[in-house]
This record gives C-alpha cells, sequence and structure tokens, in this order.
C-alpha cells in the first residue's frame, strides 16, 4: 500500500514536472481582430503584408463561427471551449420571459438587499453587486490556477471580469458610467434640430447667452437616493463671437478647442451624496460647429480606469496601473461612435476620426502590453475591424482597409517577438446588410402574432400592442424567434406537445420567406437551439435561430420588439454591413506562424489550442481540440 | 506692495535653491521647520506663558478628578463644567497668539503656492492662458507675442459674457520665457515656465491692490485695462516616501513637530 501510495506521488509530480517543464518561458500571443473577414484579406493579401507573410510562413484557415455568429457568443466560446449552450449567451439580447422586455445578455446588476432610508437617501447596509451572465470556466483563469502568467486585455463578455490571479481587462459588454452600452450626449442651440432622443443618445438644446452656455452631462443614475434622480454636471462653453473656436470650463479644467477638435480624456465627479461620496467619469467633448450654430458632441461617459466604479479588471488595481503608465483610456466595452454616425450627428469623416482615436488608443496600450510581455499568454482584442465594417463594408473600401493596414502593422510588431508563438482569430467575416428584415412583421403576417389592433405597427419597441393571448411566437434580438410557450412564458398559449410541429411549422415556412422586391430567399438556415447546442445552459436560448442569407439581417426594430407595417424594408441606415446571418456565410479566420493540422477548425477549438500549448489538460465540459 | 512681495519671493526662492538639488519634499520640509520654529516663537512672545500654564494645571486638576469621582455624579457633573470653563480659557489665551502667528503664516503659505501647487507647463500639451479686462470685450483680441519653443495652437477665444480672452498655447521646448500682450498701445507680459527644473512657477498676474495679496508671485500688472492674466498649469503634488500628497499636508505636518520638537528647548507652553 506504501508503495503503491509512493508510486501515486511520483507519478502525479512527474506529471506536474512535464507540465511545469512544457509552459515554462513558452509565449504565446493571440490577437483577437473581431470581425476579420477572410474574403477581404484573400482580396488585400498585397496591401497587408505583415498578414501576408504570417500566411505564408505559418497558415490561414477560414474559422467556423458560432450558431449565431455574434461577437458576444463567438468570443464567450474562445472564452469558455464551451457552444452558447454551455456558456449560455445566445445574443447581444436576451430576454426576460416573465415580461417578454429585452434584458442585456452579457452583464447583470443586482442592488443591495438592505439599506437604511435617511431622508432623500437609501444608505446600503449590504453591498450591490454585477454579475457576468456567462458561465464555464475561462481559459485564462485554468491558466492562472496552474500559475502560467496570462495577461487577457478587452476579451469580449467578460464584464465584470472572471475572478482569477491573471491580469484582464474587460471588453466589449462594459457598460458606460450610465449603464447603458453607451449613449453619447448632443447639444445645439440650432432650431432645426427636434429630436431629443436617438438610438444610443440624446440631444439636448442649449441656449446661448452672449456666446455662452451650460451643457448639463449625465451621469448615472443616483443609486444613493430614493428617487435614483440622474447625477450630473454643468460646462460651461464659451464661443467667440466671430471665430470658429470655443472655451470649455470643467470644475478642475478649462480647454480650448477649434472647430472639428476633440478634447483629451476630460474627468468628471458625479456627486452621489455632497461632500461624502461620489463616481468619477471620463469623456471627451467634439467641437462640431460653432456658427451660426454650435453643435458639441460629448461621448458617453465611461468608467474612469483610475477609479473604477464598477469593476473592470483583475486584479482590481489593473486598470489604474494602465492609467498611470497610459493615460485614461476607453473603457466602454463598443467605443466607435457608431451611434451618433448612425443617427447623423457625427458625419463619416467625423467618426473615422473618431474610430482612429479608439484605434490608436488600443495600440498604445497594446505596445505596452507587448514591451512588457516575457512569458506564458497575451491575448489582445481589437474591435476596429468589426466596428468600421459595420458602417464601411461594401461602400467604402480604402477607408475599412486603412483600418485594416494599422492592424496588419500592430501585427507586424507581435511577429517581431522573439521566440513566441502567434495565432490571428477572427469571430466572424462580414456581409453587406441591404435589407432589413421585421420578423415579428413576418409572424404577423403568418398568423403567429397578432396584434390588439392590426392597424398598430409601427417602430413602438416592447410588444407595446401585442395580444399575448393569440400570439404564438415572437422575434426578439437580432436572430432568435422565441414560442410564447404555456409555463415558460408569462401567460403563454403554445403547448410543450405543440411546440416542435409549431417550430417544424415555423423553420419551413422561414425557409420559403422570399424578399418580395426581389424575389430571393431571405433566410438560408433555421438553427433549432435544442438540437444545435450540446450544453444544457438554455434558459435564455431563443426555440429558433435564425440563419439570414447573406444582405439580409434582422432590423433594429426586431431587435427590441417592434411590430412595423412591412415585413422587409431597404437598410437606409449608416449601418451598411453586418454579421448576424446564417454562421456558414460569415466565418472568421485563423492565422498563425505554426502549420495547422486541422482543416476545418472551429471557434470551440481554440482555448483547446492555447491550453495544449501550456500541456494543460481541457477543462470538463471543455469541446474542441488543438488545431496544431 | 510689489516691493514687499519681490523681496520675500527672493528670500524664498534663495532658499529654495539651496535646497534644489534634493527632493521639492526636502526644500518644503526647510520651509516648515523654519514656519514652525517661528510660529513656537512667535507664541512665546505673545502668549501669557504664566496664565497658560495655571490653565493647563488646572486641566490636568480637573481630568484628575474626574476619574477619581468617576462613582460621584454630582461631583463629575460639576468637573465637567470646570472642565469646559477652563478649556474655553485655554482657548481664550491662545488667540492671541494664533492671531499673531495666522498674518504671516498666510503670508508665507500664499508665497509658497509658487512653489508647491503647480506643475511647468508639460511639453507638446496645450494649456490656456486668460486675459481678463475691465472693460467689456470688443473688437479684436490683443496681439500675443510667444517666446521661442511655444506655438499658439488656436486662435483667441474672446468671452463676451466675462470680458475674458483665452489662448491656446503650446510648448515645444523647454522654456523659461515671456509672453507678451500688446493691447492699447501698452504691452503686458506673463511669465512662463516648461522646464522640468522650474522650482517657482507664477499664477496669476493681477492689477488690483488687493487680489495681488493673494496672487503676490508677480508684480501688477500696470495696464489700466486689464485686470489680470493667469496660466493655468498642472497641479502638483509632493512625493513623500512614495506618497503622492497635496503641499500644505506635508507642511503643516512637519512644521507641526518641528513645533513640538522645540517646545522644550524653548521652554514655551502649549
Amino acid at each position: 500500500m506504501k508503495w503503491l501510495a509512493l508510486a501515486s506521488l511520483l507519478l502525479l509530480a512527474t506529471g506536474c514536472a512535464h507540465q511545469t517543464t512544457q509552459a515554462a518561458g513558452r509565449r504565446l500571443i493571440v490577437l483577437g481582430i473581431d470581425g476579420m473577414d477572410p474574403g477581404f484579406l484573400e482580396s488585400h493579401w498585397q496591401a497587408l503584408p505583415n498578414l501576408n507573410r504570417l500566411r505564408q510562413q505559418g497558415d490561414f484557415r477560414r474559422l467556423a463561427t458560432t450558431v449565431p455568429p455574434q461577437s458576444p457568443v463567438a468570443w464567450s466560446t474562445v472564452a469558455t471551449g464551451l457552444d452558447p449552450g454551455g456558456h449560455g449567451i445566445f445574443d447581444f439580447i436576451h430576454r426576460d420571459p416573465v415580461t417578454r422586455q429585452p434584458i442585456s445578455s452579457m452583464a447583470e446588476a443586482t442592488p443591495p438587499s438592505h439599506s437604511l432610508h435617511i431622508g432623500p437617501y437609501l444608505i446600503p447596509l449590504t453591498s450591490g453587486s454585477v454579475q457576468a451572465m456567462r458561465s464555464g470556466r475561462t481559459f485564462w483563469q485554468i491558466l492562472a490556477e496552474r500559475r502560467i502568467p496570462a495577461t487577457v486585455i478587452r476579451i469580449p463578455a467578460n464584464f465584470p471580469p472572471a475572478e482569477c490571479e491573471a491580469e484582464s481587462l474587460a471588453g466589449m459588454g462594459t457598460p458606460d458610467l450610465t449603464g447603458t452600452f453607451g449613449t453619447f450626449s448632443f447639444y445645439t442651440d440650432d432650431p432645426a434640430e427636434k429630436r431629443s432622443q436617438v438610438a444610443g443618445g440624446h440631444i439636448a438644446p442649449i441656449h446661448l447667452e452672449n456666446g455662452s452656455a451650460t451643457l448639463q452631462i449625465e451621469g448615472p443614475p443616483n443609486s444613493l437616493r430614493k428617487d435614483q434622480a440622474q447625477t450630473a454636471i454643468d460646462i460651461r462653453m464659451h464661443a467667440d463671437p466671430a471665430a470658429p473656436v470655443a472655451r470649455f470650463d470643467l470644475p478642475d479644467e478649462q480647454f480650448v478647442l477649434r472647430q472639428g477638435e476633440w478634447s483629451d480624456w476630460q474627468r468628471a465627479d458625479f456627486r452621489l451624496i455632497p461632500g461624502l461620496k461620489s463616481v468619477s467619469g471620463i469623456f471627451r467633448i467634439y467641437l462640431q460647429q460653432v456658427h451660426p450654430h454650435v453643435r458639441v458632441y460629448v461621448s458617453p461617459v465611461n468608467i474612469d480606469p483610475a477609479d473604477p466604479a464598477m469593476p473592470i479588471s483583475t486584479p482590481s488595481g489593473f486598470s489604474r496601473t494602465l492609467t498611470g503608465k497610459l493615460g485614461s483610456f476607453y473603457t466602454q466595452g463598443i467605443a466607435e461612435e457608431t451611434s451618433a454616425f448612425r443617427a447623423g450627428i457625427l458625419s463619416k469623416d467625423e467618426f473615422l476620426a473618431q474610430s482612429r482615436k479608439v484605434l490608436t488608443d488600443n495600440l498604445r496600450m497594446f505596445h505596452y502590453e507587448l514591451g512588457r510581455f516575457s512569458s506564458g499568454l497575451l491575448f489582445y482584442y481589437f474591435s476596429s475591424i468589426d466596428q468600421n465594417s459595420h458602417m464601411l463594408w461594401g461602400r467604402y473600401e480604402e477607408d475599412l482597409l486603412d483600418i485594416y493596414r494599422q492592424v496588419d502593422q500592430a501585427i507586424g510588431d507581435a511577429m517581431r517577438q522573439p521566440d513566441t508563438e502567434l495565432m490571428i482569430l477572427s469571430d466572424h467575416g462580414f456581409a453587406r446588410f441591404d435589407r432589413a428584415v421585421h420578423l415579428n412583421t413576418w409572424l404577423m403576417k403568418e398568423g403567429l402574432l397578432t396584434l390588439d389592433d392590426a392597424s398598430n405597427t409601427g417602430d413602438t419597441e416592447g410588444f407595446a400592442h401585442v395580444n399575448w393571448d393569440k400570439t404564438q411566437a415572437y422575434a426578439l434580438g437580432l436572430n432568435g424567434i422565441y414560442l410564447n410557450l404555456y409555463g415558460r412564458e408569462s401567460g403563454g398559449v403554445v403547448s410543450l406537445a405543440d411546440k416542435q410541429d409549431l417550430l417544424d411549422q415555423i423553420s419551413a415556412k422561414l425557409l420559403e420567406f422570399r424578399d418580395p422586391a426581389t424575389g430571393e430567399h431571405v433566410v438560408d438556415k433555421v438553427y433549432f437551439a435544442e438540437k444545435t447546442y450540446q450544453g444544457r445552459n438554455l434558459k435564455h436560448a431563443p426555440d429558433l435561430i435564425v440563419g439570414f442569407r447573406r444582405g439580409y439581417r434582422a432590423s433594429w426594430q426586431t431587435a427590441l420588439g417592434a411590430v412595423p407595417a412591412a415585413a422587409i424594408d431597404d437598410n437606409t441606415q449608416a449601418w451598411i454591413g453586418d454579421h448576424c446571418m446564417a454562421a456558414d456565410e460569415v466565418p472568421g479566420v485563423l492565422l498563425s506562424n505554426r502549420k495547422f493540422r486541422a482543416t476545418q477548425p472551429q471557434m470551440v477549438d481554440v482555448p483547446a489550442t492555447i491550453l495544449s500549448e501550456f500541456g494543460v489538460p481541457r477543462a470538463a465540459g471543455m469541446l474542441g481540440q488543438t488545431v496544431f | 506692495m510689489d516691493s514687499f512681495n519681490a523681496l520675500i519671493n527672493a528670500g524664498l526662492r534663495a532658499i529654495a535653491a539651496a535646497f534644489s538639488w534634493g527632493p521639492p519634499a526636502l526644500s518644503l520640509a526647510v520651509f516648515a521647520v523654519l514656519a514652525g520654529s517661528g510660529m513656537i516663537w512667535a507664541f512665546r512672545k505673545t502668549s501669557d506663558q504664566a496664565k497658560l500654564q495655571a490653565v493647563k494645571r488646572k486641566l490636568y486638576a480637573y481630568l484628575l478628578e474626574l476619574r477619581v469621582y468617576s462613582d460621584e455624579p454630582s461631583i463629575t457633573w460639576r468637573t465637567q463644567v470646570s472642565l469646559l470653563r477652563a478649556n474655553l480659557r485655554y482657548l481664550g489665551l491662545a488667540l492671541r497668539p494664533a492671531v499673531w502667528i495666522a498674518a504671516p503664516l498666510a503670508l508665507l503659505m500664499i508665497h509658497l503656492e509658487s512653489f508647491y501647487s503647480r506643475q511647468p507647463l508639460a511639453l507638446d500639451s496645450d494649456t490656456v492662458v486668460t486675459m481678463r479686462l475691465r472693460s467689456p470685450v470688443d473688437g479684436a483680441a490683443p496681439d500675443l507675442t510667444l517666446p521661442p519653443g511655444v506655438e499658439l495652437t488656436a486662435p483667441p477665444v474672446r468671452i463676451v459674457s466675462r470680458s475674458e480672452i483665452s489662448w491656446r498655447i503650446r510648448p515645444r521646448q523647454a522654456v523659461s520665457g515671456e509672453l507678451q500682450f500688446r493691447l492699447g498701445g501698452q504691452t503686458v507680459s506673463m511669465p512662463i515656465e516648461a522646464r522640468r527644473d522650474a522650482h517657482f512657477i507664477p499664477g496669476r498676474r493681477v492689477n488690483s491692490a488687493l487680489a495681488v495679496l493673494w496672487h503676490p508671485d508677480s508684480p501688477r500688472v500696470a495696464a489700466s485695462a486689464v485686470d489680470w492674466i493667469d496660466v493655468r498649469y498642472p497641479d502638483s503634488a509632493i512625493s513623500v516616501f512614495g506618497l503622492e500628497i497635496n503641499w500644505i499636508v506635508w507642511f503643516l505636518i512637519v512644521a507641526m513637530l518641528a513645533g513640538l520638537a522645540l517646545k522644550k528647548p524653548m521652554k514655551v507652553v502649549l
């Protein structure tokens, strides 16, 4: 027995030693380039010398993406090695089955359970929290447990960041300080601007007196007040009477901007209890125009990385260290100002200028991380190609190529690292988004969704006019259709016995669905959640995932539960490229400075490969295998 | 007033220069030790030491009484009242020296602002220079001549509602010079520092005789049309044992410690 115990110990020690040996000094850089498209690369190899050299020296493959091919879904798979059924993220947006209203798929905030009421204030006695909705252990948690150094910067769907000893900074899914994915503010004295609210922002009228006006910048709702009143700070703007230039006075700062200039990061404290408690945010101001009317754009107020109001890094002081080294930086998950471009507030050139600032910010941090990388894993994520592809795809190729070129240079810098394995991957490719499909309208026309009054179609969100007693299915998010299921949805009408027949029926109809303008099929594939996903974490899964053909995508109205009049419209918005289609239509890319053995690599293979490179076995439940 | 301020400034600059080989916390500690010594000396000279000693003895006696008769409520209550009275008496006796000390200490601290509260302008970073006029802004902005190595990076902003004009400037190289403003046939200058080793960074330059008490770093503006001129320097902090703290905190801590340390040798009752 003693010998058996000794032998077991020896075996264990040998195994550990083998692992340590394999991991010791190994250097692996993984660059996650959201939205890098294989077709675009193939058309532009000559313009992208580093990527071209990488595929010639190593390898290049299409990387099969997830169902649906959305970034939070795909990157959650990369992080955990689980399919959506395992990690539980199926869309940017999930729905609350009780209210059928959209909720964020990535994080959930819980208020304190006990508070003390003092006058207008609520003093929390227990702490509130923010929880990530993603299940499963991430590859960097597994590496950290084995004491393998890992730095993971901005990987999506990692807010709040997974607890571990590895250094990580949250990426896509990190809200702004107001808790949204990014709400900009726009101030003007132009009487022609009648709007007050647009998707992703609000527009405030200002009144100039002797060339001066106050801009009120909104912060988070005051969680320490009973009325949750919005916090705000005032900025005074002083415009020159004739020249296109203005001065901005903040509580502790003052700066001058010429027309067409962006300010540096500005820090502001939003007071929760005067003199006692405040939260810090950072933002940038863009002076779009001074005469004849003032037009001032203020970016969403980002969480201040020097004093984060919510957890955005592990260890918690890591974001502060980065600020000390690099100055303030974008912490909002999706920092490119696509909403303002879509709303017509920023022009294409202005959007591109801001987008370049995001990329510059990101490249500065990348080079800092590259400079201090000594061993283990460095994972770095770039959002710029994805966000720019949404706004430029198929129409402004040179502008998009310029972004690809900048990322290509960063890849070149990574390739110059000695004795380092390099993997580049993207979560999906891109396609044109020409026609917007109103799935709820289509369901209504098929008799599966009923309004309280047939004339109540329109862009009102949140299923405002849906008669749930007569509705069998509804669409929410960018690819999902849900049954109004008895026992799951509040007041659901479809029985469990009828579920499969109804799903088959909807699927068949979707595959027959033709665009009335062109006669083309709209849907390429329909995926059944229970058959598509291996994991059983299907709480938030749509019953059907609609795989649109290239050129088609669920409309913005569908995503938030609106039922417009027509089933399909032309996409007239500035958002002209997308990937929320059938997974086969928009694969990602995988490149490395080594040859791949896998001929058809998939997203789930990425974490398995990373762990394998450090000699670490896959965690239980992880799918995929090494691509080498 | 300008000569008086210039005299104080010259003295402070000489001390700061003597300790410029060390970190700013060192020269500030020297100022604080001098201030602490001065305060303790002034306290002795301006207070009634005998009465203070008597009140302190009473305070100790009352405290002892509280401990001894803690189970006698009526005595405890009476002692509390006596203790309060003695405390008020002590504060009354300390008021006169406090008043004597406050003025020179405030003057010293206002002067020290220029040495420790501001950093020189960072190279290749913008900053705002503002001039406030005594009359409404109308017509063109004054001409601004910059020293070599400093650029104007935006046109001047005339702020009608405040009678101010702001310029955005950017030092491209180390500079210790003057901005020259030309208005109404007069030339007004404002010092500017963009050197890493600068110890003295003048703040707002003012016109009014009252305002110069708070802004004593530069002589008053001679031009009658100008109320003040201001260069926005970045705020500075003092590094002490790796901690970044406001210079006033460090100054007061060292001054207090110096005062306490000198209490016995100088035979001062505090």
